[in-house]
């Protein structure tokens, strides 16, 4: 059996036919080819598969995608707007906060959550802002400073990051 | 040269297509037409397999293959170079570990295939099972493998010098016991591969430090030639030791024969943590023995190492933590004993350090129970000893470059040791009464160091070293071919900070391909720290010999006089080459590339692109590329004496000394660890951002390895087996980190570089050890360091102290 869902991802509406147990990971990945969607652990502990629902960060892998019929979703393939890096994507590139990469849309998606709530976060904010999310490569220090210069970034063009 | 690559702090070429999700790792790639794979893995830990009966699976609609141990003959196997073979695809008598192989599905969809593996019933014969490594040496536990008549897989036995003579001399002598637990690489991609036949040949992608090594195997496994199997690497989401081969990628390729079709198996974490290759847990007795000066004169050492059920890197890996620390001070009597055994658990396999963060955490933790013992600075026991550049060490290594005592100066340094480690030393006896204040909370500090290797032969019987194919095309742009593999570490990056180096051209033209080893040199791989050393020389030589090809053709090309060689001068537009007397000689040796320009530095006007030169040479040799291939043998290394363990393993040991802050909370036992300060002697910095990198994440591991991960399991299950309960460090848990680099330049590494990411996290847990010993006076000698072992140790040191005082 399968339901028929509307979702606006990545700006485009699309009408997708569901698996009612498929997670909205399983259909990202799986249906769309949004594989930018990371598969870490399935069970909402590290954060690789986080996304953006109707603007705020979730684990996709724990929303089943009936779930998201009305929403809009946004993926890491839907950041970068005409082959121009985000902010956040570039500070991320620029400091060395991305080693083998696989945390990182998830890390990405959430930073520019927590950005447009909160625009000039401390250390402690992007902490908690993070907590979620494990990484085993950078250590996490590089990720904080990532943050803030995307924060720096953000600032200086005196606007809100596009959703 | 102030403009050189070498040095300069690059971000990772490949960043922007991972920042952006382009970036197709093993667990995402796919083929078209392609089936999805489930394994069936034992719920006990060791039983016969009485039956397994398929029949109602393989009627399930989607279900395109069901395989099993009786599919077809499945040789007895190993990992490449491994000679005790013990380990097969699919499980046929009996089941060794709870999660092992049984029997495999492909499906049109993942679902099904999960729905079928529930329709395969299989009937067992428990039997009595054996978890515990020492419980397993016992005469009367149960075998793993009967065909071996024994558990202990491997035995280790070797002496130097003199060991009586060294403790007799010995003013003060310390003896421990200490054990590390089974930890998890924790990779965030899962372990995953697509496997594919093309007639008698396979194809699998698979996220792989060492397709070579995987390609060896995987013919042993399967029980075909190396040549019928074509491995291309994929990128990693992670691997620190944990993704070397895997046997998931040979059941792939089983379901893909007997399928018709690719076949794609992606773990699930649980998976994972069921049936990884976790770190070797390790049993360490340790005898210690130094005179009044600290000079240390004699060591005894006992390993007893968990193998698992199968043997994966165990030997090695044990070998790596019987005998390298030893060499990182001058010590001249040692006798070690080392024993392999296995037990009804996971076979246990590398991770970053492989062997050395074990044993590194008993001597370490040893050292500092000695310094105590001779009222003396941990820091300075360990200056005392130092092994210093140019030592020809008790197990005949040859240290080209150390710095460990610059190590062990600079750590301290950034550290403050001098005011943090106040003098608290009281009595004769020299035992320390750590005197922190009365508080609920006690500061300490601890120092700890280690050594490593850069490529290593101990256990791989084939060669040592590394080769690189190189290739310009007609538009200036290269491609190298190397065997070691970017484990997201960044080697592409500095790799290609290399070749961009020796052909003085801008690096966003070099392009560093993946392993694919149909075309691919044949490479080790990615571990033992050989990337940046034996890959990086060998991409060097690659680069120099382009280098030369390209610069004896400039000089050619400048030389010819106008229509002498018509091709040329067109298809370099034939503006920029003004042509000279013929009788005017330009030699290569007097050409320069700068920029991507090749010009003869007096006469300014002599130059031309690199673009220009390799057009002319392409159009002149009917399209080809100009190529080159450089090979790097290591000098002076050789095999490790099978018995003996004596040889010059490597061609540059990086060393490292490492400074912990623990604050202690007395009440409820818990440790926080506030600082680590982190001195590396890399011989040389190619890429200080990547670098820093390296030594912060592998501090997070060493973190975690010190205080918070450990594979718990229950009857040999692993119930730890989400990452809610195996807790690696999260990003509110880190400690400042201070990191200075010690460049100690290497007369072999390329520009001087050692090894670097694998023993920055070796140190770590000593350290914090050694600085919760320095706050509250408690040694917890086995790891994880958790509240309830320091909480427990406290209650017996204040019950002992009252004792003491009635």
């Amino acid at each position: 059996m399968r339901v028929d869902i509307d979702a606006v991802v990545n700006g485009r509406n699309h009408r997708l036919s569901v698996v009612p147990s498929h997670s909205l990971l399983q259909v990202l990945r799986e249906d769309l080819g949004l594989t930018g969607v990371k598969n870490g652990c399935e069970e909402g502990d590290c954060g690789a598969c986080v996304v953006l629902l109707n603007g705020e960060p979730v684990n996709s892998c724990l929303v089943l995608a009936v779930e998201v019929d009305g929403c809009e979703v946004t993926t890491i393939e839907g950041l970068s707007h005409d082959g121009e890096l985000s902010h956040v994507q570039q500070a991320f590139a620029q400091v060395g906060a991305v080693q083998c990469g696989y945390c990182t849309p998830g890390m990405v998606l959430a930073t520019q959550a927590l950005l447009t709530r909160n625009p000039d976060p401390t250390a402690d904010d992007v902490k908690a802002a993070l907590v979620g999310h494990l990484c085993r490569c950078t250590g996490y220090v590089k990720i904080v400073e990532a943050v803030q210069l995307a924060a720096e970034f953000q600032r200086s063009e005196g606007v809100t990051m596009h959703e | 040269m102030s403009d050189t690559l070498i040095g300069k702090r690059l971000p990772m070429m490949d960043g922007p297509d991972k920042v952006t999700g382009q970036h197709v790792f093993g667990a995402d790639f796919a083929l078209p037409g392609m089936l999805w794979g489930r394994v069936l893995r034992s719920p006990l830990p060791h039983a016969r397999l009485l039956s397994v009966d398929t029949s109602r699976a393989d009627r399930l609609p989607g279900v395109y293959a069901v395989v099993t141990g009786d599919s077809m003959d499945f040789p007895k196997y190993s990992v490449a170079g491994q000679k005790l073979l013990d380990d097969q695809v699919l499980a046929t008598d009996k089941v060794h570990y709870v999660g092992d192989e049984i029997a495999a599905v492909a499906a049109t969809d993942a679902d099904t295939a999960e729905e079928a593996l529930g329709l395969i019933s299989v009937e067992y014969e428990e039997l009595p099972a054996v978890f515990d490594p020492v419980e397993a040496m016992n005469p009367g536990a149960p075998l793993v493998h009967e065909e071996f008549g024994t558990n202990i897989a491997v035995t280790m036995d070797f002496e130097r010098g003199n060991l009586i003579k060294g403790f007799l001399e010995a003013y003060a002598v310390v003896e421990d016991e200490f054990t590390t637990p089974m930890v998890h690489q924790g990779y965030l991609e899962p372990q995953a591969g697509v496997a594919a036949w093309h007639g008698d040949r396979l194809t699998v992608w698979i996220s792989m430090q060492t397709p070579e090594l995987a390609r060896i195997t995987y013919a042993n496994g399967l029980g075909i030639t190396p040549d019928r199997i074509r491995v291309i690497q994929m990128p990693m989401g992670g691997a620190f030791g944990g993704k070397l081969e895997y046997k998931m990628h040979m059941i792939a390729a089983v379901l893909a024969k007997f399928a018709g079709k690719p076949v794609k198996i992606v773990n699930t974490r649980r998976e994972d943590f069921m049936a990884g290759t976790p770190r070797v847990p390790m049993r360490i007795r340790m005898r210690v023995g130094a005179k009044k000066d600290g000079t240390l004169v004699a060591k005894e050492t006992h390993i007893i190492a968990g193998n698992g059920a199968y043997t994966n890197y165990g030997p090695g890996i044990m070998l790596s933590a019987a005998h390298r620390h030893d060499n990182l001070y001058r010590l001249d009597n040692i006798h070690t004993r080392a024993q392999l055994v296995w037990t009804n658990m996971a076979g246990t396999g590398c991770f970053r350090g492989f062997g050395n963060p074990q044993s590194h955490f008993a001597f370490e933790s040893a050292l500092d129970m000695l310094a105590v013992e001779l009222a003396m600075d941990p820091a300075e026991l360990r200056l005392k000893n130092s092994t210093q550049t140019g030592d020809l060490t008790a197990h005949g290594w040859v240290i080209g470059s150390c710095g460990l005592s610059d190590c062990v100066r600079e750590s301290t340094r950034i550290a403050g040791w001098a005011e943090k480690w106040p003098n608290r030393v009281t009595g004769d006896t020299g035992t320390r009464e750590v005197a922190a204040a009365d508080g609920r909370f006690a500061r300490g500090i601890g120092i700890a160091c280690c050594l490593h290797v850069s490529g290593n032969r101990t256990f791989l019987p084939y060669f040592d070293g590394a080769s690189a194919f190189i290739r310009i095309n007609e538009q200036g742009r290269v491609l190298v071919q190397v065997g070691e593999t970017d484990l997201g570490q960044g080697s592409r990056t500095v790799f290609a900070q290399m070749a961009a180096e020796e052909l003085g051209i801008p690096v966003e033209w070099v392009h560093i391909a993946t392993v694919d080893t149909d075309i691919s040199p044949h490479g080790l791989g990615t571990f033992g720290d050989r990337a940046t050393t034996l890959g990086g020389n060998a991409v060097r030589k690659a680069a120099q010999a382009a280098r030369e090809k390209l610069l004896a053709w400039s000089a050619q090309a400048m030389m010819s006089k106008e229509g002498a060689q018509p091709a040329a001068a067109s298809a370099a537009g034939g503006r920029s080459l003004r042509m000279v007397e013929p009788t005017r000689r330009i030699r290569k040796e007097d050409l320069k590339i700068k920029d991507g320009v090749i010009y003869l530095p007096e006469d300014p006007d002599m130059r031309m692109t690199v673009q220009e030169a390799v057009c002319q040479y392409s159009y002149d040799h009917a399209g080809s590329t100009l190529n080159a291939e450089g090979d790097f043998v290591v000098p002076g290394v050789s095999m490790v004496h099978p018995e003996t363990k004596y040889g010059n393993i490597s061609c540059a040991y990086p060393f490292v000394a490492q400074v912990a802050e623990v604050e202690v909370d007395r009440l409820t036992g818990e440790v926080k660890v506030l600082s680590v300060s982190a001195a590396h002697d890399l011989g040389r910095t190619i890429n200080p951002l990547l670098a820093e990198g390296q030594v912060q994440g592998a501090l997070a591991q060493g973190l975690g390895f010190a205080t918070t991960e450990q594979m718990v399991t229950q009857g040999g299950r692993v119930t730890s087996d989400t990452f809610r309960r195996y807790h690696m460090p999260r990003i509110t848990d880190m400690p400042s980190i201070r990191t200075v680099f010690v460049e100690s330049d290497d007369p072999v590494g390329p520009y001087g570089a050692k090894g670097l990411a694998e023993p920055a996290l070796t140190p770590t847990a000593p350290a914090i050890a050694n600085a919760v010993y320095h706050a509250v006076g408690v040694r917890i000698r086995d790891l994880p360091i958790t509240a309830d072992k320091v909480l427990m140790a406290l209650e017996t040191k204040e019950k002992l102290g009252e004792a003491r005082r009635r």
